[in-house]
Order: structure tokens, then sequence, then C-alpha cells
């Protein structure tokens, strides 16, 4: 091994580097629609679960995430529909749209404490619905309404075309993601994110300490919401159609699901992880003939890894695991379990 | 001003809501954690029922008793096999979300998925001038009763119920009496289950039996909770019956709209006085 | 604690499996064709999970039974016999799952054609057929009514085999001809069916002077008490709703207890099993409950090809045989054979297999002689297109423990 390169940190940093690659050649390597789209339907909801874990890492459980998917979502939908603007706007706004609901809501509501907020939260992802459903004249009610793919881009000579297939869709995806997680990760890097740590673990000495509470948990709500409602938007233009349904309180479970099952301790790996891993779990659930068997494997599934890893980690952790316990052999640094 | 009928109508809701609510925040109080399968355990707590009724031809009273029964085990083995091994709040609350799916899919592979009934079960009506109540409602009324006054009897004139409102007030000086906490906590689970099985149970003829059937009455006992306040037990009776009769009176006026306004009273509750009506003051 | 790396390594292993496998797509088991008839794959993205699970579950088997009996004979195109194979796929009852059930269909198993489909993921899962040329049969509901979401010319292979809403006026006006007397019908929908297509309802219950009254209950709603002493406060004496069988149920069972016992219920659906009405809402209450029909041996104003008769009886008793007690849900027969004779009788008239565009020419005004009766695809007034076809309306009730024939007003042709 050469001796003068800290080895053990570039090559798991090398296998990353590869999986990204090979992620990009996904739609080279396999054809198959359904693949992709699903590889696709992962990316969105990775994006909304990036946004759970940001709110979380700031000491708040949003259980409302699925209402600002609906109103990104919307929004583009009924700009493009209704109001005729192209895509691209309509995209940009629905991520605006989505993020001044969610620092108007999180002005009034962030300041309550824990369960309230979740419970709060609940009943948002409900209310969008409802709203989704009575307001007849702008969304359509429950008929929902009908998108359009996004128009071709041409490069060049180069034509990339949203309507003839999926493919296109998948880049969008991967490039909305990975700007996403970078954002994110970023964000988590800086001064304002790892008081948000702070935040998270002791408010109140938080507070002592200057951090202002209510304008960092407003800010991580907002950028949440700005890129959970990029997610709807590409979601809406993805399925071409967009109902009140289709983000309400059990999508909003789904979301933290994937979240804590991926591991809160990454804004973007973690996130990623879970979201891929659970979604193509669960549709491969869907495979199985026996009637119910779906949900029982889901919600064992989740139960198990819970109880399997250790306290406070995600799938994610794994990853470092898997790198000092199997690769390197080393002895982990463990914490000596303090008796409850 | 609605017809006695809606009045009426609202009681047998509120009982529900009630047992459903005190359950959990009973749970809640000891173990710290609020259970979201709470309303799979109602669910089952109907299934054993009809089971023993139709397949088994044991009489319904003891049928309840033993769903009741059977539940708390069941709970009990949830607390130790699974949230045991679960370290945070954070997590436990996703295990017994996770448990809701695990749970009705075990009971869609068993049961299946379409709907039953017990509607032979105490058949007929009691006729009370402008309107009826049927025999299985005035049951659970009954049941309400008899479950509120036996919990009344435990927690404050035995042992164990001492122990539990020691616990709940003040885990660390509880023990330094006596108290096992770890015990309480499984004795606690098992009452709190118990109670959700036989209001499924004492509901099983009120209504059709399928898997999916625990999902309402947990989002209202939520939603009573939070009206009067996590934690208290008599918050729970009294949200309880606060929520059923909101329930059945804007359901009469303003038909499907009453479950937009009853969010909305919780989102305003929780804004302006978290606590609800009887809680203490979290942080 | 270090056991539990090793476990959860392998649990994670196995997870990450389970995805590829799931990436990797289900392998594909395409049969070696030496001699014999032709095999054309058709596939349904069917509710078979949550809670409207069993009215999709219940559908699966006689279909296939039936497919069986239809592919002794087959039906020749040219000189060649065809066979078909039906594929269901778990579609979850959500605009997500109904896209991802019609995208394996078409990219993963290669159906031709997708059948008998409920309308609730209409627009997702007509995008996905449309995109791939797959003609899509299904039903009508409030994306597909005049002024929903329908567009001849952005779905050209988009074909209304069961007109939903024109079917349930014509259920109306069968209630009204069996109870003539009648004084107000009251009409339940759970808020998940509210839209314009009611206002089309509406319209044409307006138009043959029914008197009626709406009411909308939060889906999963169990106690109805209200909303019966609002259907009271109406004049209302018979309740027939659109939404869920449950509600229908408790409907019946409720008014029963609140002393309306003259009042008739019923629900725009066919019963899966009388005996499942009878247990949750009682033997008297569920006397007389009014449902969907489509025993075609019993139909008396809409004539059927006796063969074809024969055919459902058998593959009804069949499932019988196979699940050891009587099989009693009629409602299969109103949408799988019927789909699957539209599509066969279809290629023979276009003389091909391979070419959507000439075989919807030949749906397009064609009239079809299937299992729920003869009737000649029409709407092109008021769907711009002729793809709606016609139902024979008839309606049950259930008499003791059975469910016996109560009234029929058949649809055979639309403006």
């Amino acid at each position: 091994m050469m001796p003068f390169m800290d080895y053990k940190n570039v090559v798991p940093k090398i296998v990353i580097g590869l999986l990204v690659f090979l992620i990009f050649l996904v739609p080279v390597i396999t054809t198959n629609v359904a693949t992709l789209s699903m590889l696709i339907l992962s990316g969105i909801w990775a994006i909304a679960v990036m946004g759970f874990t940001l709110v979380l890492r700031t000491g708040q459980f949003s259980l409302g995430q699925a209402a600002f998917m609906a109103i990104g979502g919307y929004t583009s939908a009924i700009l493009t529909v209704k109001l005729s603007l192209p895509f691209w706007p309509s995209f940009f706004l629905a991520g605006m749209v989505s993020g001044i609901v969610a620092s108007l809501v999180g002005m009034v509501v962030l300041r309550v404490g824990n369960i309230y907020f979740s419970i709060i939260t609940l009943a948002l992802s409900e209310i969008v619905r409802i709203i989704g459903q009575q307001w007849e004249p702008v969304t359509r009610g429950t008929r929902g309404l009908i998108t359009s793919p996004p128009p071709p881009i041409v490069l060049g000579g180069f034509e990339i075309n949203f309507a003839a297939s999926q493919v296109p869709y998948f880049y969008f995806t991967v490039c909305l993601v990975a700007i996403t997680g970078l954002v994110f990760w970023k964000i988590g890097d800086s001064r304002m994110g790892r008081s948000f740590a702070g935040i998270a673990l002791n408010p109140v000495l938080a507070e002592h300490q200057g951090i202002h509470l209510m304008k960092y948990r407003v800010i991580a709500f907002t950028v949440a919401g700005v890129f959970t409602g990029f997610a709807g938007s590409l979601y809406a233009h993805f399925l071409t159609v967009i109902t009140p349904f289709m983000f309400g309180l059990w999508e909003s479970i789904q979301i933290m699901i994937m979240s804590i099952v991926g591991g809160i301790s990454s804004l973007a790996g973690g996130p990623i992880i879970g979201a891929i891993l659970l979604y193509t779990l669960g549709d491969y659930l869907t495979r199985l003939e026996t009637y119910g068997i779906q949900p029982f494997l889901f919600g064992g599934a989740v139960m198990l890894v819970l109880i399997f890893l250790p306290k406070g980690t995600g799938l994610v952790d794994l990853w470092g695991r898997f790198w000092t316990k199997v690769v390197w052999r080393e002895k982990e640094f463990e914490f000596d379990e303090v008796e409850e | 001003m609605p017809p006695a009928g809606i009045w009426i109508d609202g009681l047998i809701q509120s009982c529900i809501y009630m047992t459903m609510a005190f359950g959990m925040v009973l749970v809640f109080s000891i173990l710290g954690i609020l259970n979201w399968a709470h309303g799979q355990f109602y669910m089952f707590g109907a299934i054993i029922v009809y089971y023993t009724v139709t397949a088994g031809g044991i009489p319904f009273p003891i049928s309840i008793l033993i769903s009741g029964l059977l539940m708390a085990v069941l709970g009990i083995s949830v607390k130790k096999l699974v949230i045991d091994r679960v370290k945070g709040d954070l997590y436990v609350g996703v295990v017994t979300i996770s448990l809701i799916f695990f749970f009705e899919g075990a009971a869609s592979i068993l049961f299946g998925m379409q709907d039953r009934g017990l509607s032979m079960l105490l058949p007929g009506v009691m006729n009370l001038g402008s309107f009826s109540i049927s025999y299985q409602k005035v049951a659970v009324l009954i049941f309400t009763l008899v479950v509120m006054v036996a919990m009344y009897i435990v927690l404050n004139r035995t042992k164990v119920g001492r122990a539990i409102r020691a616990t709940a007030q003040q885990p660390d000086a509880a023990s330094l009496y006596g108290v096992s906490v770890e015990r309480l906590s499984l004795t606690v689970m098992g009452i709190g289950c118990g109670l959700a099985a036989m209001a499924g149970s004492i509901m099983a003829p009120v209504y059709s039996i399928n898997p999916f059937m625990g999902r309402i009455p947990m989002i209202m006992a939520l939603l009573a909770i939070v009206i009067g306040g996590i934690g208290s037990l008599t918050g729970a009776i009294v949200g309880g019956i606060i929520l059923g009769f909101l329930n059945s009176v804007i359901a009469y006026y303003l038909s499907y709209f009453s479950e937009v306004v009853l969010f909305l009273l919780v989102i305003f509750i929780l804004l302006v006085r978290p606590q609800g009506l009887f809680g203490a003051s979290l942080k | 604690m270090k056991k539990s790396y090793g476990i959860a390594t392998i649990l994670v292993t196995a997870v990450m499996v389970l995805g590829i496998l799931g990436i990797a797509g289900a392998p594909n088991t395409t049969q070696a064709q030496t001699s014999g008839p032709i095999i054309i794959k058709v596939g349904t993205p069917t509710a078979l999970s949550g809670p409207a699970g069993p009215w999709g579950q219940i559908g699966v088997a006689p279909i296939q039974a039936w497919v069986e009996l239809f592919n002794k004979e087959g039906f020749k195109v040219g000189n060649k016999t065809y066979n078909f194979q039906v594929i269901n796929v778990d579609d979850k009852n959500t605009p997500e799952g109904g896209a991802a059930a019609a995208k394996k269909l078409i990219y993963e198993d290669k159906v031709k054609f997708i059948i008998s489909h409920w309308t609730w993921n209409f627009p997702s899962v007509s995008a996905v057929a449309n995109q791939a040329k797959v003609i899509y049969l299904c039903r009508t509901g409030n994306e597909a009514v005049p002024g929903g979401v329908y567009d001849p010319k952005k779905q050209p292979y988009t074909v209304f085999a069961n007109p939903s809403h024109e079917q349930f006026i014509s259920d109306i006006f069968a209630i009204a001809e069996a109870f003539p007397n009648y004084k107000r019908i009251g009409i339940n929908d759970s808020t998940l069916g509210k839209g314009i297509g009611w206002d089309y309802v509406d319209r044409e219950l307006d138009k043959a002077k029914i008197r009626y009254h709406h009411e909308w209950y939060a889906p999963g709603t169990q106690d109805f008490t209200p909303y019966i002493t609002r259907y009271n406060e109406a004049g209302c004496d018979i309740i027939y709703g659109a939404g869920d069988v449950m509600a229908a149920m408790l409907i019946t069972k409720q008014r029963w207890e609140m002393g309306f016992k003259t009042w008739r219920t019923g629900t725009a659906g066919t019963l899966l099993d009388p005996m499942m009405y009878i247990g949750v809402s009682g033997l008297e209450a569920s006397q007389g409950f009014i449902a969907q029909y489509f025993a075609n041996w019993d139909f008396k104003k809409t004539k059927v090809n006796p063969k074809y008769i024969k055919e459902c009886q058998e593959a009804m008793a069949m499932i019988s045989k196979q699940q050891g007690k009587p099989y009693l849900y009629t409602g299969w027969i109103g949408w799988g054979p019927h789909h699957l004779q539209i599509l066969a009788q279809a290629m023979q008239r276009a003389g091909t297999v391979d070419n959507p565009d000439a075989i919807m020419k030949a749906i397009r005004g064609g009239t079809f002689d299937t299992a729920i009766g003869k009737f000649t695809f029409s709407g092109a007034k008021t769907y711009g297109s002729p793809i709606v076809f016609g139902t024979p309306g008839c309606l049950s009730q259930i008499k003791g423990d059975k469910e016996v024939y109560l009234s029929e007003h058949p649809l055979t042709s639309l403006p």
C-alpha cells in the first residue's frame, strides 16, 4: 500500500464516484421503461426526504412534507395549464411558491414544541389535500389537472424530447437530486448548518449562546419547502396528472420512514439511500401474489432494520462501518453503553 | 338545534374516542411514547371477537374479555420484543408506525380484506320517543361506563394504580419507593392495548369489521388528546366527549366539512393553547 | 452490540438484493411458440391492495377462468388462431401506482392491450397507454365525462367500454321504474368522487324529471346518523349510493335502526356476496337492498348470445368448485369478458392484430356482440368520438339470503 496517500479516506470516495458514474450510465445499461420510471420516482421522493431530514436537523419533526410537494405540483400545473406559462418558469415558481408558503407557515407554527409541531404539520397535509379538492375553479377538484411534459430542449443539432421517452426525465431527476444534495450538504457543513445541529441537541443552550432559534428553523423549513416544491413540480409533469389525493398524511409518513431508515446523520446520502431502497422494495413487493403481504413485509422490513441498527444510525451509516470493519478490518471505537 | 338523535349519536362517538384516547394517554404517560399502532389493537379486538362469537360460539361479554386479554399479551410482547430494542423516541415512533402496516398486512392475510359484520349480535332497538337507539349502541354506553369506573378504581384504590400515578408524575421518585418502572411499563402497555382491543370488540357489531378499521379511531383519539391535553387522563375523557359531540353536530350542519373544521380546530388549539384543556405545559 | 453490525449488514444486503431484483425486473417468461394458437397478452392494472383491494381481487379468478374457456376455441384472424392471456398487476389505486402498473405491463410484460380498468387512475394510465399506442379499454369516471380530461385528439387509443356515469343514470331510471311512487331518491358519494361527473348526471336526471338529493361524506365515515337525518329532512325514501360499499351497508343498517324501515337502500356496484351485506346490516335491514346485476342469464330486456351466457356460468361454476363455496359475484361479467370480446371482434374486422390504428378504426362506431349484449359504440357528440359502449342497466335486490332480479333500463346509445 502506498504509505504517502491517505488511502483509507480516498478509496471509499473513489467507489462512490464510480457508483455515481454508473448512475449516469443507467439509461444506457437498461432501457427498461418501468425500471427507469421507478428510479425517477425514487429520486423525486429522495428530494422530499432530504427536505424532511434538513428540518429534522433543527429539531423539528415535520409530518407535512408531502403538502409541499402538492403545493409545488399544483403551482406548476396551474401555471402551465390555466395560465399557459412555459414549463421552466413554472417549475421555478413552483419551488418559490412552496418556499414562501413554508416560510409563512413556519413563522407561525415553528415556535410550538415538538409533538405539537408534528401534529400541526400532519393536519397541514390533510388541509392542503382538502383545499385541492374544494377549490374547484382553480384546481378542478377531485378530477385533478392534466399537465404536459416539459417542452423539448434543442441544443445545437440535438433535441431532448421529454414527451418521447423517460430518459430525459431520468437525467433531469439526477441533476435535481444532485443539486439538492449539494446545496443541503453545503448547508449542513456551513456555520449555519452546524448550529442547526446544536439547536437540535439542546435548544435552550443554543438560545443562550445567541443562536436565534426561530430564524434558523424557519430558514431550514423554507429551504426544504423550496426543493420539495421543485420535486412536486417534476412529479406532476412526469406523471402528467396531479390530483389532491396524491399527497396526504400517509405520503408524509412514507417520507419520514425513508428518512429515518436511510439515516438522519447524513443530509444527502441518507435520504437518497433510504428513498431508493425503500421505494424499490415497495415496488418489488407489488409483484407478490398473496393479498395483504405487501404492507406486512414492508412494515416488517422497516422494523427489522430499526431493531438491528445501532442507536441513532440509519442505513447510510453502514457504509462507513462497512469500510472500517469489513474492508480495513479496524477495531471500531465504541462508546460505552450507558445504563439507562 | 339538532334533533335528539344527533346528540345521542354524539354521545356514542364520545364513548369510543374517550376509551381510545384514555388508552393512548395511559401508555404515553408511563412509557413516554405514542403508540401509533393503537388503532390496530382496536382492529384486532374486533377480529378476535368475530371469530370467538361466530366460530367459537363464545358469548359476547366473555369474548370481549378474551380479546382484551389476548391483545394485552400482544401489546406486552410488542413492547418487549420491538419497542425495547429500539432506542430513541424518534425511532420508537417510526417503529410503531411500521407496526401499523405490519399488523394491517397480517390481518389482511389472515382475515381477508372484505368487510364482515356482526349485526346479529344484540339486535333490535330501544324506542325512546322521537329517536331510537340500537341495543348494540346501548352496550357501548354501558361498556364505557364500566371501563371508566374500573379504571377509576384501579388507578385510585389499588397498589398498581398508585404505582402508575406515581410513575407518571415522578418516575425516579417512584423507583426509589420500590416501583419497578420496567415491570410497570409492561403492565401499562398491556392495559392500554387491552382497552383498545375491548373498544374494538364492543364496536364490532355496530359498524363493520375490516383490517383498516383502526386508522380513523386512532386519528380521532389523537385529536381528542390534543383537545384535552397530552398527558392528561382527565383530558382524554373530556377531549373525547367534546370531539364526539362536535363531530356529530358539525356533520349534521355541514356534512363532509366536519373533516375540515375538526382539523382547523386542532391547529388552532395547538397554536393558541398547545397544552389543551388539562395538559401540563411542555417546553 | 457487535453482533448487530453483522446482522445489520446481512439485512441491508438482503434489502439491496431485493431492490436490485426489482430494478432488473421480473424474469420474462416467453413461451417457445412451436405450434398452437398465438398468445395475445392483455394487461389489467387492478386495485389489489389497500382498502379498495377486495373489489379488484374478487374479479381476478373468474376472468382467468373465462379466458381459459374462451381459449378452447380462441378466435381467428386471417387463417391464424389466437388466444388471450390476461396479466394482472397491482396499481395500488393511486395515480403513481397506476402509471407504474401500466408501464410494467406494457414494457416488461409486453401486453398489446389494457382492459377493464377502473378510472380512478385514468389520467396516468391513459397517458402511458396512449404514448405507447396500446389500446386502452376502461370505464368512464369524473375525469372522462364531457368536460373532463378525455381528449379524442390526445388519447386516440382510449375506449370507454363501460359508461359508468351513464350507467348510474340508467340505474336511477330503473329504480324510478321499479318504484313509480317514490318520493325522492337520495344519492350519496364520498368526497373522492365529487366533480363535474355529477353535474353531468344531474343534468340528465333533471331532463327526465327525477327527484333526487345529494349528500357527500368524508371517505372512511362510518357514522351516518347525521346524513340519514338530513336525508329524512329532505324527504328521501330511497337511498342509492355511488360511493363505497361499506357506506352503503352502514347506511342500510343505521337507517333501519333509526326507524326508517320503509326506505330502500342500494349501491351502484355489484354484490360481492349477499351474506356480506346481511352480516353487516342485518337480515331484515338488508332485504330489498339494490345493486347492479350482470347476471346475463337473468336479463329480460337485453338479449345475450346463449353461448356467452353458458361460458359465464361455466366460469363461475369453475371458481365455485375451486374455492369450495358458491361464487356469486356477477360484476366481472360486466367488464372482463366483454372487453376481450370487443377486442377479438375488432381484430377480426380489421384483419390484423398488430395495427392499433386499424383496430381502433374498427372499434369506433362499430357494433359488437358481447357477454352483456349487443351494442354499438356511440358518443360522438358527447365525447368527441364514438367510443362509448352501451350497458344493460340491470338491477338486483336482496331477497332472503339471495340476490334476485329487480329492474332493467338498458342504455343502448349515447348522442
